[in-house]
């Protein structure tokens, strides 16, 4: 366990002030780290991986005895070291070839992962189209009943969204539209085992359509990859409780009384106070009106 | 006027943007997703690479264009040379990285500034400086407070000494105040570091003066036998072993496994025998130790410095 330094000057507390939690978080970044065995493909995956990543990531280029799913204090310590809360392990072995594992921290606590193996990797080298630009954001799509059904695919497309979803903005550069990585879930095998989920990403050209909205095109940009899911590890209740907690900051406030239907048109309710119905005005009649002087009449004298 | 066949006209020069969907495909603008549920063609997805290729590219391009057809629709703002969609805010539910941030701890100026409904002022870091014609800041380097000068001219009050020096008088006080403001400074400190763990400054630096002494009992090479003792002197646990006497004392060795024996054959309160909380603590310790010790190798070379 590192212990918590001490800044010794303006700069060094400056960075780490930087480092602690704050109301509206920064970009995740995310560790690329190969394990002390990999093949080629294993090796190009995560290449591209960090090229998408790219500017948020860092690419560890050396082999590390790393194994997530037996020993996570592994990808915790690089974590925290690094800052990052994202990871992405690659390793080959016999029994487990081409293995990918993608998972995320908490805290600098493992929060989840998954672990892949890759059956098919075309890298962007490969395919040899133009790539995007560093930093842009993509568009996500996901294709698949399981995505919305399955709880491992629910775990994976947030994930995946997590993992390449970069900056958060409130707004966005039409012309920035660069490339779209869709994932799609294959059929199941034979056996009833999960099938296969192709993620493959294009680069997204708009053309001219007479309408506003333009005629996409696309064009393979790469990585291609054809992923079967072998090990997961699912966010603990508790932890996952708090690493989705909104901070009372950015919390919205709930308007009474102001509401929209399906359609966007805008509803609101009034509450009335009791009436007073004392001061209402009714129909005036010279009997009815007060008096100036709220003496009671004389009585005529009876004598 | 018919003007249908010129809008065909026109169509037929452009490809369309409509995409037909069974079910409509859900959106979520804010991270720029979308999700679509609708049936795939699983025969084209177990085909050959080239077939499959084609479908899945023809797909994500539907779905493309109906995640851009939605983004074209959102209003836009135009800004410098580019023109921006007004993203909505995310509806998916993303862990965050870090743990919402904690509160600080109110100061006891604040705790007072709140009873009573005293609001803060927002002052001006900048003052003009009428002698020298000049703006300058209130604090600070080159502030108008810490020049030591000003004012130049010092009345001797009625009842100080004509001889004291009034310039030093002056810089002493400014001091002073540094220093108090010092103090509060570290009693907040202090008192928000105890709100955690639920202890007043006093019970604190009880508690860390107590730890001090244990330390220093047994740094000494009689483990602090000969010291002398202090008023309130916390006890320490195994600091002063009392050992039977190695040769002489058969009688008492005896007596005393006698009586263990005799404890363990009575078995009446199994608490006195076998304390099974610690017995327990004790067996984890030594697993966690023995496993500790056989991932060893791997563990030193994981966290070799700074090795990627």
């Amino acid at each position: 366990m590192l212990q918590k330094p001490k800044a010794k000057n303006a700069r060094s507390k400056r960075f780490l002030v930087n480092r602690e939690p704050k109301v509206v978080e920064n970009a995740k970044s995310a560790i690329i780290v190969r394990g002390s065995s990999t093949s080629q493909v294993i090796l190009d995956t995560l290449k591209d991986l960090y090229a998408l990543r790219k500017p948020n990531a860092v690419n560890f280029t050396k082999k590390n005895e790393i194994h997530p799913f037996d020993d996570e204090t592994g990808v915790e310590f690089f974590s925290r070291k690094n800052d990052c809360s994202l990871f992405a392990v690659g390793m080959h072995s016999k029994k487990r070839p081409h293995n990918l594992i993608l998972g995320r921290t908490f805290n600098y606590q493992l929060l989840d992962m998954i672990e892949m193996g890759v059956e098919k990797c075309a890298t962007m080298k490969d395919i040899g189209a133009q790539s995007c630009a560093i930093g842009a954001r993509p568009l996500m799509i996901f294709n698949g009943e399981s995505f919305a059904q399955d709880e491992k695919m629910i775990l994976l497309k947030n994930l995946l969204l997590d993992f390449f979803r970069g900056e958060e903005a409130d707004r966005l550069s039409l012309k920035g539209l660069e490339y779209v990585i869709t994932v799609t879930t294959g059929p199941p095998g034979p056996n009833g085992e999960p099938g296969l989920v192709f993620l493959r990403t294009y680069t997204v050209d708009l053309k001219k359509s007479g309408v506003r909205q333009p005629r996409v095109e696309l064009a393979l940009m790469g990585p291609s990859l054809d992923l079967r899911i072998r090990r997961i590890r699912f966010p603990a209740d508790d932890m996952w409780k708090q690493a989705i907690r909104v901070p009372k900051e950015i919390k919205e406030t709930k308007v009474k009384n102001i509401s929209r239907d399906g359609l966007g048109d805008k509803y609101g309710r009034v509450h009335m106070g009791k009436q007073d119905i004392s001061k209402l005005q009714t129909r005036k009649v010279k009997a009815l009106r007060k008096r100036l002087d709220s003496r009671p009449a004389k009585r005529p004298k009876t004598e | 006027m018919d003007v249908s066949g010129i809008l065909e006209e026109h169509k037929g020069r452009f490809q369309p943007v409509q995409v037909e969907r069974l079910i409509p495909v859900e959106h979520d603008l804010g991270c720029l997703a979308s999700f679509d549920i609708n049936m795939l063609d699983d025969a084209a997805l177990r085909a050959d690479a080239g077939v499959r290729e084609t479908y899945l590219q023809g797909l994500s391009r539907e779905g493309t264009q109906l995640l851009v057809n939605e983004l074209f629709t959102l209003p836009t703002v135009v800004d410098e040379d580019s023109v921006y969609a007004a993203l909505p805010k995310r509806s998916l539910v993303l862990p965050r990285e870090k743990p919402v941030p904690k509160e600080k701890p109110m100061t006891r100026w604040e705790k007072f500034a709140k009873i009573k409904g005293i609001q803060k002022r927002k002052r001006g870091a900048m003052v003009f400086d009428e002698a020298q014609g000049e703006w300058r800041p209130r604090f600070g380097f080159k502030g108008v407070n810490n020049d030591g000068q000003q004012p130049w001219l010092l009345e001797v009050p009625q009842s100080a000494d004509p001889y004291q020096d009034q310039y030093q008088v002056r810089r002493e006080e400014k001091k002073e105040r540094i220093e108090k403001n010092q103090r509060r400074h570290q009693r907040n400190a202090e008192e928000s570091a105890g709100k955690d763990i639920g202890l007043t400054p006093h019970k604190m630096r009880k508690r860390d003066l107590q730890s001090a002494l244990v330390l220093s009992k047994g740094s000494t090479a009689s483990m602090g036998r000969f010291d002398a003792e202090l008023k309130g002197e916390p006890r320490v646990k195994g600091l002063r072993k009392k050992r039977s006497p190695l040769v002489g004392a058969a009688g008492v060795e005896k007596s005393k496994s006698l009586e263990i024996l005799g404890r363990v054959a009575k078995g009446d309160s199994s608490a006195t025998v076998l304390n099974v909380r610690k017995a327990q603590r004790a067996i984890n310790s030594s697993k966690r130790r023995d496993a500790a010790g056989g991932g060893a190798a791997t563990g030193s070379k994981r966290k070799g410095s700074g090795k990627r």
